[in-house]
């Protein structure tokens, strides 16, 4: 008898055949086109193998360096305050005695939007037009001129973490919010009856129990960081005169405005490896996490 | 006639191997409990009958048909989980029918054979209801009457009494057993409960690591122990059990000094300097006057009771023999004090001596 | 008694900061969303005021123009509804059949290398839309799905597997797997057992996978910019950039097509909010 597959495999088969074919291919190509210097509009350009100039180029090009350190800092400050806003957020909620399914429905209201809808809904209210914020500045007699919030280059930049915090950080509010629910009750009064400050009984009791679902949010969030490129695009579009360009609106401009096609998949492969490094990273302190609290099995 | 034989049965995990070549005759009818400490291989073995663990060396047959490779759907069993595993989504009604329906079976006589097992186990009351709406002793009860709705050759039976509380526990125990007389279906019920193997089993099979190590009665296991873990695991209190040596005036020399005589039953299998244990039950101690009976072969023995255990109708003591922890039981009690110094009286016709180095019960045939 | 009065009214103050906080994170979340649905009501000339009128009045004219078909600036929306309702609902409906198999697989068998496998998934969910569009596009283009129901649907189904596969796996393992043995124990064969037994069990599960899948699809930009060309197969997401011209934005357009956007997934959302978080966290926690 001929042997057969284990049955595991044929269940995960259709998973890895699909992603093969539409993730694993094309990166594969992508990973050949970045060592020629294929432009779409020479398509006899791919043949072509130019070794690692591509990747030459990125390196010594300062704009690509700026916008690799640019996206860097964004993903960090973005990812730390929507930790501290969501742990924020979700010790209030979980005080709350009354209306607390109400104020959780809110919570997840961020979540359903599109990050393009997003983009476009601060472009709106940050418009220095007709924008809400610029608005009600003037109305009350704040500022007398209009701020420029998407045409100057710090304040475009603030203005793109505060669309992508109020996008996600209710990832972080909800399962953090989930975590306390699960809480046992029992360390946290013993800790009350043996003299714990409330501060001290949140840092060593609360908190490390908290971690795991921090980090299943930071792991989720690691996944798709690269949603802020449709913030980006739509609020400035990696403007004013590149202020405001992380590595994917720079990829997208170099393949597609620039047609420059190896070049931007030589950029792309960098994007890719700084967001398996970010979700590699989380997952590994998730495991940590949930060992130290002996959840694993 | 549906007897289940197992015939050099062994459960390998990679390297490690569970269950060491089990053979063991299960006659029609038969209930027959497989008791042992966790980790024992009991639960592996009756899943491997089961067909919910594959067999990695021997064989398995039920009514004389060999069943290795059979799914279970086709080996015509039924099984009451632990967890009693109640489909949560179907009701009383639906779960005891589901089987029946599986198998296609008009819906004139699978009502007829649900409302059977129902009046059987009294849940004609629950019918409609969801498991999640049941108590632990009528979740219980489900699962027993899913498993008889089918008329299944063998009854599987894994631990199911131990998620319930003692009173629950003593009450099903009876419940099963009436069960087994009213349906009369050869079982096979795992436990680590000795009670329960005890007052269930018409034969227990006692196991540890993968091995049988004694098949018998309860009253067999009871009485004539093959070794020191058969006689601490079966009983309650446990057997005590105290070192020593034999000396040439066929006596068994504690620790202390203290010299026993080697109980009739042992005489002939021992030899002057062995190093053996000397086991007895606490219904075998008792202070003099307070239980056990003057005639037959006996010792006396002074012993200071440290603890005492007052159960109404007789005493536990404990006592402190030859620097080891040892129970007796005074019948008729009397208050006793803590520290009192009391004569005991031992009767050696059901006390056992077993080999120190093999722990085997020795025993002149 | 004087330290009782100071705890008393430290509690009162912190009890007052606790509802402002509270007040205010409420306000800053719901606000922006309301501010878009207040001004697809607006009249174009009230939204453009400067100053600001404060005092709205009520149009009904952008959805007309929306519903007209190719309405104001000619934006053909109700395609773009349907294109993303039918790519949203084919590859969420493929997405879950391919990662439910798939979250069986790690929930229920053991086999070597399971972390890996696992960890190996989700990487590629990780990987950027916008550097998988790139050569996405080539290579579809190559096959001739661009501008395709079908091309998108099959990037949706790809993009959703692993992240379906994290929940599933999740939610069967909540389930004893005595259930599904005594199921096959009552006579079911293993495929009987699951569809009768485990997946109506986890059926809530599913469909909380499910709206995430949903969701995904129906939000998503980065690929679906790129692949999709023309009305045939545009989605909203890529649709609303119709009313960017190069110099002039027609918001009270843009706010009805948000609007129009985010009722499903409002409702969605709704409906399911409670295993929502359960899926997450019991994939996450006790994976």
């Amino acid at each position: 008898m001929r042997r057969r597959l284990p049955e595991w495999f044929l269940l995960l088969l259709p998973a890895i055949i699909v992603i093969a074919v539409v993730v694993l291919i094309p990166l594969l190509f992508s990973l050949y086109s970045s060592f020629t210097p294929y432009k779409l509009t020479r398509p006899s350009s791919l043949w072509k193998w130019i070794g690692t100039r591509n990747y030459e180029r990125i390196l010594e090009d300062w704009k690509f360096w700026a916008a690799f350190g640019r996206t860097i800092l964004v993903l960090t400050i973005a990812l730390n305050l929507e930790m501290l806003f969501g742990l924020g957020i979700a010790l209030m909620v979980n005080k709350v005695t009354w209306g607390q399914r109400t104020l959780r429905t809110i919570l997840m209201f961020p979540m359903m939007f599109s990050p393009i809808l997003v983009g476009f809904q601060f472009k709106f209210i940050f418009n220095d037009n007709v924008g809400l914020v610029n608005n009600v500045l003037q109305s009350t007699g704040l500022t007398d001129a209009a701020l420029p919030w998407l045409v100057d280059g710090r304040l475009a930049l603030f203005s793109i973490l505060f669309a992508e915090i109020w996008m996600s950080t209710s990832v972080f509010a909800i399962l953090i919010l989930a975590g306390l629910f699960a809480m046992p009750r029992d360390p946290l009064e013993a800790a009350k009856v043996d003299g714990c400050t409330p501060w001290q009984s949140f840092r060593h009791i609360t908190l490390p129990f908290l971690m795991p679902f921090i980090y299943i949010a930071m792991t989720i969030r690691s996944l798709d960081v690269a949603r802020a490129y449709d913030i980006v695009q739509i609020m400035t579009g990696g403007g004013p005169a590149r202020r405001t360009e992380l590595l994917w609106t720079l990829m997208s401009r170099t393949g597609y405005v620039d047609a420059k096609m190896g070049l931007a998949n030589a950029m792309g492969y960098v994007s890719i490896l700084l967001s398996i490094a970010f979700t590699v990273y989380f997952f590994k302190k998730l495991s940590a996490a949930r060992a130290e609290l002996g959840m694993a099995g | 006639m549906t007897e289940v034989t197992l015939n050099n049965v062994v459960k390998r995990y990679g390297h490690h191997q569970a269950v060491h070549g089990i053979n063991l005759d299960i006659q029609h009818g038969e209930f027959v409990v497989l008791v042992g400490p966790s980790g024992c291989g009991k639960s592996t073995t009756l899943r491997m009958i089961a067909g919910l663990e594959e067999i990695s060396d021997g064989n398995v047959a039920i009514g004389g048909r060999v069943v290795n490779d059979l799914p279970p759907r086709e080996r015509n069993i039924s099984m009451v989980f632990q967890n009693y595993a109640l489909y949560p989504h179907m009701n009383v009604r639906e779960n005891l029918g589901f089987s029946l329906k599986i198998a296609k079976r008009p819906q004139a006589e699978i009502d007829e054979a649900v409302r059977e097992a129902a009046t059987i186990l009294g849940l004609d009351e629950l019918m409609d209801r969801k498991p999640a709406a049941l108590s632990g002793g009528q979740r219980q009860r489900v699962a027993m009457g899913r498993a008889i709705v089918r008329h299944p050759d063998v009854f599987l039976f894994d631990e199911p009494l131990s998620n319930l509380d003692a009173k629950l526990r003593t009450q099903m125990r009876v419940e099963i057993k009436k069960l087994h007389q009213k349906v009369g279906n050869t079982i096979v019920y795992v436990t680590h409960d000795q009670v329960e193997a005890m007052t269930l089993a018409d034969r227990i099979v006692l196991m540890r690591d993968g091995h049988i190590i004694q098949v018998g009665t309860p009253l067999e296991l009871f009485n004539t122990p093959v070794d020191t873990f058969v006689a601490t695991f079966i009983g309650s209190p446990p057997m005590n059990i105290v070192d020593g040596v034999v000396t040439q005036n066929n006596t068994i020399r504690l620790s202390d000094g203290q010299e026993i005589p080697v109980p009739s039953s042992a005489r002939g299998g021992i030899f002057t300097g062995q190093k053996v244990q000397f086991g007895f039950r606490a219904d075998n101690l008792s202070p003099v006057g307070h239980g056990v009976s003057e005639d037959g072969e006996g010792a006396e023995i002074e012993l200071t009771v440290n603890l005492s255990e007052p159960l109404g109708t007789e005493t536990i003591l404990f006592a402190d023999l030859a620097d080891t922890e040892v129970q007796g039981k005074m019948l008729n009690p009397r208050p006793v004090a803590p520290g009192e110094r009391m004569t005991f009286r031992l009767t050696l016709d059901k006390a056992h001596v077993f080999d120190a180095e093999t722990t085997n019960a020795i025993r002149s045939n | 008694m004087d330290r009782n009065q100071s705890h008393r009214s430290r509690r009162r103050l912190l009890k007052v900061l606790h509802f402002a906080g509270l007040f205010m994170i409420m306000a800053i979340i719901c606000i922006p969303g309301l501010w878009i649905v207040l001004n697809s009501f607006r009249p174009t000339v009230e939204i453009m005021a400067k100053p600001p009128v404060w005092s709205p009045s009520f149009t009904l004219e952008h959805y007309q123009a929306m519903f007209a078909g190719a309405g104001e600036g000619g934006v053909p929306v109700f395609s773009y509804f349907r294109n993303s309702l039918i790519v949203s609902i084919v590859s969420t409906f493929i997405a879950i059949l391919i990662g439910m198999s798939g979250g069986y697989a790690f929930a229920r068998y053991r086999f070597k290398g399971k972390p890996g496998y696992f960890v190996g998934l989700m990487l590629f969910r990780a990987v950027p839309g916008v550097a998988l569009s790139l050569p996405l596009f080539i290579v579809f283009a190559r096959v001739g799905i661009i501008d395709t129901h079908f091309g998108l649907i099959l990037a949706y189904v790809a993009m959703n597997v692993p992240f379906t596969i994290w929940l599933t796996d999740g939610f069967f393992r909540q389930i004893p797997k005595e259930l599904h043995e005594a199921a096959e124990i009552d006579g079911c064969t293993r495929w009987q057992a699951f569809w009768k037994v485990e997946f109506p069990v986890a059926r809530s599960g599913v469909a909380s996978a499910a709206i995430f899948a949903f969701l995904t699809s129906w939000n998503e930009f980065a690929l679906a910019s790129q692949l999709t060309r023309s009305v045939r197969s545009k989605t909203m997401p890529v649709g609303l950039l119709d009313f960017t011209a190069e110099f002039t934005i027609n918001w009270g357009g843009m706010c009805a097509l948000a609007v129009l956007m985010i009722l499903p997934a409002l409702i969605l959302t709704f409906i399911v909010q409670k295993h929502l978080i359960a899926g997450l966290t019991f994939g996450g926690v006790k994976g």
